[in-house]
């Protein structure tokens, strides 16, 4: 089966596999200088990185890039692979009709481009079993989150989205429910591969990530389909769980972030927040400040330029010391 | 024509307005010494050279009594939109209210500029957690935290979507310290796909009419809320009416810029034309006398191109400059380096290019709102960039980037590969930050180098 990639949480993988397609949510490797863009001033590593795993992907059909951040949004100007690129447009306003209709337009135009690289256009009832079966995996990942350690159960939610629901469901019947640690959050857009370290980090100095609200964790799953709109409607569904689900710091307004954050900071007595960013991500770096002004839990900013030993090194000590602080 | 062209400094400014007293040259109400503004504390008017006529006088006065003609709007009873963002779509619309001013708090980005940091504003940014990192347009967040600069408006519209990250960060910002922000969405411009039908926008690029229907829609809404501000509502004859009043001010900017970039010698200098070319954005909050004062721009510029004459060296390079200075000093360093501009793309061609009249009005306005450069991808304004190449005869290209600019960080590679593809003509790229004065060797250097090239490329 023919794989399309992409990394943004708002292209949902339902749709592509509807399509008899393989979708599979990257997680890339941190960029060194030697990639495609060389030394790049002012480029978001993430993005930097995305640009390097997209070049060297030999094997995948096609790639979607979506418009929710500007750098992302060029990054399909400089692709330099043989992979047809698909630009979809993600409305950062969220409020209107108008904007809920351009979403679903553009699900259908990814459709005939889908279609285009040899997908079969889906029915409904094709889309809904999908979705079903991808609604349920969730379901069952999301419950296991208080089970497994907060790496694995991050290394869980990102097998997903690179494979896909997995043949045998997560089972946590028989485990204890983990309460040892200081309870924390991270907040913040995608992690690469090398930051899932972060998670081990935060166990070893005493503290354990139960609510892991960037990108590529909780916040970047949309939340569960109402199961008959899902039979009656399933396109509609599929967008509305997406697009209206899924927060993130990119939409305008971007208020009903904080309240997804509120709610589960408080389900889990969260004590303390690593706020993590890219350098030149202006859409999270700006929410640093209002995040403090807004929470009464201590934040730690961590930022990084990418991957090398220093970062590391630096992010684990600060993360220590903040547990220090916690504990 | 005023009297013999050259570039003058502040101090010769005085003297210079003292002879065009004498002469019986007659001022709007907002005129007088140039040097008067150094009471508002901008400092770098000190450094800045200026056009010697009396049109440029008009000009900068223009320019610089904005605030006041803010707050005088505002006493008047009139309503006062922030339009943030689209750089020339809401404003005609706004202006085609008879009780409505329109501005840009973005425009505030100017501010550490002018008054070469004096203003803190962007200290007060730093506070709210956007430093360095973000594009100085983070001044704005100060402006409105001091009110010291501009009347906060009575109503805040931000496009966003297909924009740049900063500023849309920055606005989000805003919004979290309690300035509501009626936000419309402008989606990234794409090409018809063959089973869609493709319409043409103003500046030669076209779009999926999907596109202009979504668009339209998104103005609509901002028509709505502007109806609800100004308690009148805007009819189809009366934004017409706005559209051409637009139209006018852009007819006499794009003779300005054909006489400014092809006569053989340079008629005006590149600040001047900088901030003529700005004034297409929001009319300076007052859109007839924007007009007034292109009218006799235009006339000086006519004069001195029928007189043979002009302001630089008729060897000067002929330098095609991309984006917009954060420090206008810049724009007179290039003329000390001999350099010339020939060619602009100060990521508003949108807000130069005429409005379709025969069109239902908000169709014209969501088709020139789709054919904004930062809208579209970097291919197709290094696409428009070369055609002007082609127009204005420029001999290199010059890319300034925008300190932390989300968009500034992978264009300039792509316009800088497109442009030597098709020209095999010199391009630089130079970051210029409010404030250059520690970097200017550096720039200069940069600068010279250019120059230097260009000449010695004629010599071959």
């Amino acid at each position: 089966m023919k794989t399309i990639i992409y990394t943004c949480p708002y292209v949902p993988a339902e749709w592509i596999a509807a399509h008899h397609l393989m979708p599979s949510r990257v997680i890339p490797q941190a960029a060194d200088e030697t990639g495609p863009l060389g030394r790049a001033e002012g480029v978001c590593p993430y993005v930097q990185s995305f640009i390097n795993e997209v070049t060297m992907d030999k094997q995948a059909a096609g790639v979607v890039i979506t418009t929710v951040c500007d750098q992302m949004r060029r990054a399909s100007d400089i692709l330099q692979c043989d992979i047809p690129v698909f630009l979809m447009n993600v409305p950062n306003t969220w409020q209107s009709l108008g904007v809920q209709r351009l979403y679903i337009d553009e699900l259908k135009r990814l459709g005939r481009f889908l279609i285009g690289l040899g997908g079969k256009s889906p029915s409904d009832d094709v889309l809904a079993e999908i979705m079903l079966k991808y609604d349920t995996a969730r379901t069952s990942i999301l419950a296991a989150g208080g089970y497994l350690p907060a790496r694995q159960h991050a290394e869980t939610i990102a097998a997903f989205g690179r494979d896909g629901p997995p043949e045998i469901p997560k089972n946590t019947t028989g485990l204890d429910l983990l309460i040892e640690g200081v309870p924390l959050a991270i907040v913040g857009g995608p992690l690469m591969r090398q930051d899932f370290d972060i998670f081990d980090i935060a166990e070893q100095a005493g503290g354990r990530i139960v609510l892991d609200a960037t990108e590529t964790g909780e916040r970047g799953m949309c939340p569960p389909f109402d199961r008959r709109r899902l039979h009656e409607e399933p396109l509609m569904e599929l967008a509305n769980a997406y697009f209206g689900g899924i927060q993130d710091a990119s939409r305008r307004p971007n208020s009903e972030l904080y309240k997804w954050l509120k709610r589960r900071l408080n389900e889990r007595n969260v004590r303390g927040i690593i706020f993590h960013r890219y350098v030149w991500c202006d859409m999270w770096h700006a929410e640093l400040q209002r995040l403090k002004d807004w929470t009464d839990l201590p934040v730690l900013d961590i930022d990084t330029a990418g991957d090398n030993e220093t970062r590391l090194h630096r992010a684990a000590n600060r993360i220590r010391a903040f547990l220090e602080m916690l504990q | 024509m005023s009297n013999v062209p050259k570039r003058i400094t502040l101090e010769e400014w005085d003297i210079q307005y003292e002879r065009l007293q004498q002469a019986g040259i007659g001022q709007p109400d907002y005129g007088g010494p140039l040097s008067r503004h150094l009471e508002d504390g901008n400092q770098r008017l000190l450094k800045l050279r200026y056009d010697n006529s009396a049109a440029a006088l008009r000009l900068w006065n223009f320019l610089l009594t904005e605030e006041d003609r803010l707050h005088d709007a505002r006493v008047k009873g009139k309503k006062l939109v922030g339009t943030m963002k689209d750089l020339g779509t809401v404003p005609v619309m706004a202006y085609s209210f008879d009780n409505l001013v329109a501005f840009y708090p973005d425009g505030a980005w100017w501010i550490p500029c002018v008054m070469e940091l004096g203003a803190g504003l962007l200290s007060i940014a730093d506070s709210l957690g956007i430093d360095e990192s973000f594009c100085p347009v983070r001044a704005m967040l100060g402006a409105f935290v001091t009110g010291a600069h501009f009347p906060i408006p009575d109503r805040l519209i931000c496009s966003v979507g297909a924009t740049c990250d900063d500023f849309s960060a920055i606005a989000q910002r805003l919004n979290s310290l309690g300035h509501p922000i009626l936000w419309w969405e402008i989606p990234h411009r794409r090409k018809a796909e063959p089973d869609e039908v493709a319409v043409n926008l103003p500046g030669g690029f076209s779009v999926p009419k999907d596109q202009v229907e979504f668009v339209k829609s998104e103005l609509e809404r901002v028509k709505t809320a502007l109806e609800e501000l100004a308690g009148e509502q805007l009819d189809e004859k009366k934004l017409s009416a706005g559209i051409k009043k637009a139209n006018q001010v852009r007819r006499y900017l794009a003779e300005l810029r054909r006489l400014a970039f092809t006569a053989e010698l340079c008629p005006i200098p590149a600040l001047e034309m900088l901030i003529a070319e700005m004034l297409a954005i929001h009319f300076c909050s007052d859109r007839q006398e924007t007009i007034e004062v292109l009218k006799e721009l235009l006339s000086e510029v006519k004069a001195r191109v029928q007189a043979g004459v002009g302001v630089l060296d008729a060897e000067a390079a002929k330098i095609f400059w991309v984006n917009p200075v954060a420090d206008l000093y810049v724009m007179n360093l290039l003329e000390d380096c001999d350099g010339r501009i020939c060619g602009t793309e100060y990521l508003f061609t949108h807000a130069l290019d005429e409005i379709p009249e025969k069109l239902p009005p908000v169709e014209a306005l969501a088709r020139m709102a789709l054919a904004d450069p930062m809208v579209g991808s970097s291919v197709q304004r290094a696409q428009r960039i070369c055609a002007d190449i082609c127009r204005f005869g420029s001999e290199a290209v010059l890319i300034s980037r925008i300190p932390g600019a989300s968009h500034c960080a992978l264009e300039g590679r792509v316009i800088s590969e497109i442009v030597q593809d098709k020209f095999n003509i010199p391009v630089l790229e130079i970051e210029v930050p409010p404030v250059i004065d520690s970097m200017r060797p550096t720039v200069r250097t940069r600068l010279e180098a250019l120059v230097e090239t260009i000449k010695a490329r004629r010599k071959k």
